[in-house]
């Protein structure tokens, strides 16, 4: 006989739960993907198959620079922020330090403010210092807003570090910087790995920070997006989207020790 | 061995670049925002005469609303997020590894794409002819398109959306650590699920609890993009506020950074509460 249990129930409503949250975070997506292969310019309505907007994609110039500029900003923004994050992540290892909490405290604080008022600040200190925003400024952002986010996951790799073996190494011989070189950071690799990979998404991913420092003719892809949206030419950008997205895909997919060292990172 | 002064000193000269970075760009910055809002707005930039006009319109009618509003989105967004994302994320720390891994590919997906393609999918989802009210015309349901896009509730919607990983993410991690035979020895003892759910699992889940509310409820209390983009343009949160301050011409760049700093202000009150709430909830668990 079956019977109701609150075990059962707690079971059937987790899983409805989790149909609905699922549901609710790809559906959204998947009419954007499809639509970006509809042969029409109102949304709703199914009018054939097409690679129109792809190719259009293709000869876009704004787009193409938008592109290269998230990439370049991207690119060196990780670079600086995971050494950054590294430097200051072996530095505070010692948990004896004077002044220690004071600096974590710095450290952490970029964590638990809203990016808007990230932003705003820096605006403003790019007024008050009569610098031109451009590049140069969009680029000094995005590695303030990283280098936390880099630093905390390789703190986090860097606790349950085992100091046995550079005792061991350094016991056999081996000098600190080929103790460092050799044994300490290939163990903490993996840290640095998705402490670059973390920064590399959230400088891809920002728009409000980015949108308060750059200037004119600076446009980032999300940058470009937002205009683009708002001026109601949507057309190419649900090709852009899906290409996007297939790239995110494609790489959550095939980082598999990445990822695993991003969620425990939480 | 690390203790003696030349380590420390080692320990200090790889510590200060980060530091100095971060007390340039980030530190300084906020004094800046603090100072311009004593100044007189100009069309295009600010004059640097003393002017408490600012501070003073903090506490007018028409600056006060965006404030209350986004206090109400965020605290929304958060319960709606906690809500959803435990249930989720206790199936997922309860599955068999296997399926495990798929189910956070699953949740991280969407947590990796672009914010704004994703704001965007749900214009073309919510929209007057678009997806979902083609949707439920054809099942007979509305014989009149909703008007969802551009509401309040669209936001919501969206916010939770956008949201819902940042909550998913630490209460699996505590989830996951969490001791199940603390649930068996309980029923054991006679207690049933609800009540071993609610005497065990729950307070020994707090902390990533805390850490969710904490990924959530103070971004959504900044957030810019998406009411600007899905929301009613009657109701403006604090972000628009002071986005257009700064961007809309004629600027008024003191007006903004008085509202930032409010902001600032509102963030660190929620933070504190925050930590006293936990510490207290933390020392009655010992207890």
């Amino acid at each position: 006989m079956r019977r109701f249990t609150p075990a059962k129930f707690f079971k059937g409503m987790n899983l409805t739960v989790f149909t609905f949250a699922m549901l609710f975070l790809y559906i959204p997506i998947l009419i954007l993907v499809v639509f970006s292969f509809n042969d029409a310019r109102i949304v709703t309505s199914w009018k054939g198959f097409t690679l129109k907007y792809y190719a259009q994609l293709l000869h876009n110039v704004a787009i193409r620079d938008a592109f290269l500029n998230t990439m370049l900003i991207a690119g060196l923004s990780t670079l600086f922020s995971t050494l950054l994050g590294l430097l200051i992540a072996l530095g505070l290892e010692n948990k004896k330090l004077k002044g220690r909490k004071g600096f974590m405290g710095l450290l952490y604080a970029p964590l638990v403010i809203p990016d808007i008022l990230m932003g705003v600040s820096l605006a403003l200190l790019f007024n008050f210092l009569r610098v031109n925003t451009g590049m140069w400024t969009v680029l000094i952002a995005h590695i303030t807003f990283c280098v936390s986010y880099a630093a905390i996951v390789i703190q986090s790799r860097l606790e349950g570090f085992d100091y046995s073996l550079i005792e061991a190494a350094m016991d056999l011989g081996a000098k600190p910087g080929t103790t460092f070189f050799k044994v300490k950071l290939p163990l903490i690799m993996p840290g640095v790995i998705a402490a670059a990979l973390l920064s590399f998404t959230l400088s891809i991913d920002d728009f409000i920070i980015t949108f308060f420092t750059s200037g004119r003719g600076f446009d980032t892809l999300p940058i470009y997006v937002e205009g683009t949206i708002r001026r109601g030419t949507i057309t190419t950008i649900n090709a852009l989207s899906t290409l996007v997205i297939g790239l995110t895909l494609l790489l959550v997919v095939f980082t598999k020790r990445i990822r695993k060292s991003l969620i425990s990172s939480f | 061995m690390k203790s003696n002064s030349k380590s420390s000193r080692l320990d200090y000269l790889l510590a200060a670049p980060t530091l100095i970075w971060l007390t340039v760009f980030f530190l300084v910055p906020y004094f800046i925002v603090l100072i311009y809002g004593f100044l007189t707005p100009d069309i295009f930039d600010v004059k640097f005469e003393f002017n408490l006009d600012a501070y003073r319109q903090l506490f007018d009618g028409t600056y006060f609303r965006p404030f209350v509003l986004s206090v109400k989105l965020a605290i929304t967004t958060t319960l709606l997020c906690i809500l959803i994302a435990y249930p989720v994320a206790y199936l997922i720390a309860r599955a068999s590894d296997k399926i495990k891994n798929t189910l956070l590919i699953l949740i991280i997906i969407p947590f990796w794409t672009n914010l704004i393609i994703r704001i965007f999918s749900w214009r073309i989802f919510l929209s007057y002819n678009g997806v979902l009210n083609d949707i439920l015309m054809r099942i007979g349901l509305i014989s009149q398109p909703l008007e969802i896009m551009r509401t309040d509730l669209a936001v919501i919607m969206v916010m939770v959306y956008v949201y819902l990983p940042y909550m998913i993410l630490p209460l699996y991690s505590v989830l996951e650590k969490l001791d199940f035979t603390l649930l068996h020895a309980a029923m054991d003892l006679g207690a049933n699920e609800v009540k071993s759910f609610f005497k065990i699992t729950l307070p020994l889940s707090l902390e990533g609890i805390f850490a969710g509310v904490l990924l959530v409820f103070i971004p959504a209390l900044g957030t810019y993009l998406i009411p600007q983009l899905v929301g009613d343009q009657r109701s403006l949160y604090v972000g628009q506020v002071i986005t257009y301050k700064i961007k809309n011409i004629p600027r008024n760049w003191p007006m903004a950074s008085a509202l930032s700093f409010g902001l600032l202000i509102l963030v660190a009150i929620f933070l504190l509460l925050g930590y006293i709430l936990l510490k207290k909830s933390k020392v009655r668990g010992v207890a």
